[in-house]
């Protein structure tokens, strides 16, 4: 009798369930694209975010009186493959090493000389990792993109001016300088827009012979994709129970993964650079907030929606349901006929919900991040859950509203 | 020893109108009652009351020895659909449902479905060669005759009727009331039937007439 009761109500009133059921399906697809391109979405834009450079130094420690003596400390080149070994080592995406020391510089053809900072970097340079047989890039590029090179990168006895010291020493391409005994071409400029157009960079390997500190390290500028850092991963490490450094040490926090670095690289000091680590973790939390908040509000909507359509239906169907209670339904058998055309509706628009919110993730993720978003499958029975949800909380007042019909009172209108 | 419907003093009062100003009233197992009056004088708020449809401003209502003012809306409910067989002046039918399933609707909200029973209620009104009509296809008199196959079909103590031939032509009417007939003197059935028709009341035992809220003669019928 149900079944019969419920395919009437259906055929019956086509327009209005088919309302109802768009509003669950939409809905739920709004809500549950949101929540898919949230799962997923820290990790993309974090991705995004690291265009923005480094977000961790690693220099060398320097204490006690070799600091105050202005005594050189280095950093060890064979200590970059164990960047890779850390327990956070898929989250390093990009690392480069620099080598820096002031020499004296003289151009070639006006004879000027000048005291200059000079760089080695990489440029184009892979590295083999332990145990893998992808090499990684390792060169400056994987860390700051936008350092513009005309010319080509220095090879071998060649060398890059920055722009600003370019211009201030008269220096263009194809010019010869001449560096710690060694004539070396010019074969581009370097522009970064940054500390570096002021420097004359070489090849890292070359800086490290000529200045006679073979594999020998200044600075590591490291791009890793980090857990914003929340209230926890403010506290000192130090002051830790064993139980909450062990959580702590596991949750990819810039500062956790610094640490990591720093136990990997002998004599190293380790710091995360705030003022990307920040902002980053900013954008992400808002992000996050604002897609939670839209989630909300499509789910509100819905569920206003499917109420006011189906209190329309109620009124409409006043005399069955006083008829109803005439031929001796309780609360209960009226409810049970309400709450089954609910349950279909939530479940068919959640289900529906969910396949739409498939494509329209799939399609966000192609169109905005560039790759189709890793679809988490425990959204099927959440997307299922909430419509139910949804629509049962839609169903609370107009049953409400069914359930208080006199049947004296409705069936006397009629005469 | 209370009587088997009995309401004593009841008073209906709906707003500043009163439909009943204070009326008792008794039927025994068994009998056949009309109710008769002039349009507003209270009979079908009295029909309500006894049928639990409906419930007093005041006074009390009885049946079989249970206090109806006393039982919550569920359990009126649940008293109602194993007590009451209701008839209204419209054949107040499901329009979408057929015969045979706004029978088994009464069934469905008593316990369980039985298509095959609710044939054979429609059969016992003669109406076996319109089981999968719907109401918009019926006449009058098969609509109404549907309704009382409804409030048979859970074996109810009462038949209520409130103009159950208001609307019927007289070829109906008096099909409808040899229905009622043999259900009084086969089946034993308690009947309280409003009419304003005398032709109708006549074929009652008893008639109880009133106005404008209360009860002014109570009578065996002259015939
Ligand atoms: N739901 C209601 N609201 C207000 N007044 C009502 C209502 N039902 C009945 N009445 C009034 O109560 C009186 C009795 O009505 P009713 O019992 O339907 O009379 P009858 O069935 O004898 O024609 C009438 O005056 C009617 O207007
Ligand atoms: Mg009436």
């Amino acid at each position: 009798m149900l079944f019969i009761l419920l395919r009437q109500s259906f055929t019956n009133q086509m327009k209005a369930m088919f309302l109802m059921f768009l509003s669950v399906a939409m809905g739920t697809a709004v809500s549950a694209s949101l929540v898919a391109i949230s799962l997923d979405v820290q990790g993309k834009v974090s991705r995004e975010l690291r265009s923005f450079g480094a977000n961790i130094t690693i220099e060398p420690k320097v204490e006690g009186l070799a600091g105050l003596a202005g005594q050189r400390r280095f950093l060890s080149e064979e200590d970059i493959p164990k960047a890779k070994t850390i327990f956070w080592r898929h989250n390093i995406i990009g690392l480069t090493p620099f080598l820096e020391l002031e020499a004296l510089l003289e151009v070639a053809h006006s004879g000027a000389t000048s005291k200059r900072k000079v760089m080695g970097a990489w440029f184009d340079h892979s590295i083999m990792l332990p145990g893998e047989s992808e090499p990684f890039d390792a060169g400056v590029s994987s860390v700051m993109p936008w350092w513009e090179v005309s010319g080509s990168a220095p090879g071998e006895g060649e060398a890059l001016v920055g722009v600003s010291l370019a211009q201030e020493l008269g220096i263009k391409s194809g010019d010869t300088v001449r560096l710690m005994g060694r004539d070396l071409r010019v074969s581009g400029t370097l522009s970064t827009g940054g500390a570096e157009d002021g420097l004359l960079v070489l090849n890292l390997n070359e800086l490290q012979s000529l200045s006679g500190n073979e594999g020998a390290l200044t600075r590591v500028m490291v791009s890793a994709l980090t857990t914003p850092m929340d209230e926890f991963a403010y506290k000192d490490p130090d002051t830790m129970s064993k139980v909450e450094y062990e959580k702590w040490y596991c949750t990819g926090y810039v500062t956790s993964i610094a640490k990591q670095l720093e136990e990997v690289f002998g004599g190293s000091r380790v710091k995360p650079i705030w003022r990307v680590a920040e902002t980053e973790g900013r954008v992400l939390e808002r992000l996050t907030v604002l897609v939670y908040l839209l989630t909300l509000a499509a789910l509100v909507a819905a569920a206003l929606g499917m109420s006011t359509t189906l209190a329309a239906s109620v009124l409409r169907r006043l005399d069955e349901i006083a008829l109803m209670k005439a031929v001796g339904a309780d609360r209960m058998g009226i409810s049970i006929i309400f709450l089954a055309e609910t349950f279909i509706i939530g479940l068919a628009g959640g289900l529906v919900g969910y396949l739409i919110s498939l494509a329209a993730a799939h399609y966000i993720g192609v169109e905005v991040f560039g790759s189709a978003l890793d679809q988490k499958g425990i959204l099927l029975p959440a997307s299922i859950l909430s419509a139910l949800g949804i629509s049962s909380l839609a169903a609370w007042l107009p049953i409400r509203r069914a359930l208080m019909v006199k049947p004296a009172v409705v069936l006397k209108e009629v005469h | 020893m209370t009587a088997f419907i009995e309401i004593k003093d009841v008073l209906k009062e709906y707003g500043t109108a009163t439909a009943l100003r204070g009326v008792s009233f008794a039927v025994e197992r068994g009998q056949w009652c009309a109710v008769v009056g002039a349009s507003g004088s209270g009979k079908s708020t009295m029909l309500n009351i006894i049928g639990g449809l409906d419930s007093p401003s005041s006074g009390c209502v009885s049946m079989d020895g249970v206090d109806l003012c006393a039982l919550g809306e569920d359990p009126m409910a649940r008293f109602r659909r194993e007590n009451v067989g209701y008839v209204f002046q419209q054949s107040h039918l499901v329009p979408y449902l057929t015969s045979v399933e706004n029978v088994m609707l009464a069934q469905y909200f008593h316990s369980l479905t039985d298509e095959d029973e609710a044939r054979e209620a429609l059969a016992r009104v003669g109406m076996d060669h319109r089981l999968g009509h719907r109401p918009s296809q019926l006449s009058g008199g098969e609509q109404q005759r549907v309704c009382i196959a409804r409030a048979l079909i859970n074996s109810p103590k009462v038949l209520l009727a409130d103009e159950p031939t208001g609307n019927l032509d007289r070829e109906n009417t008096t099909l409808i009331l040899g229905l009622l007939k043999r259900l009084h003197t086969e089946e034993h059935f308690t009947i309280i039937m409003v009419t304003h028709d005398a032709y109708v009341a006549g074929w009652a035992g008893r008639v109880v007439t009133m106005e404008d809220g209360l009860i002014v003669k109570d009578e065996p019928s002259d015939r």
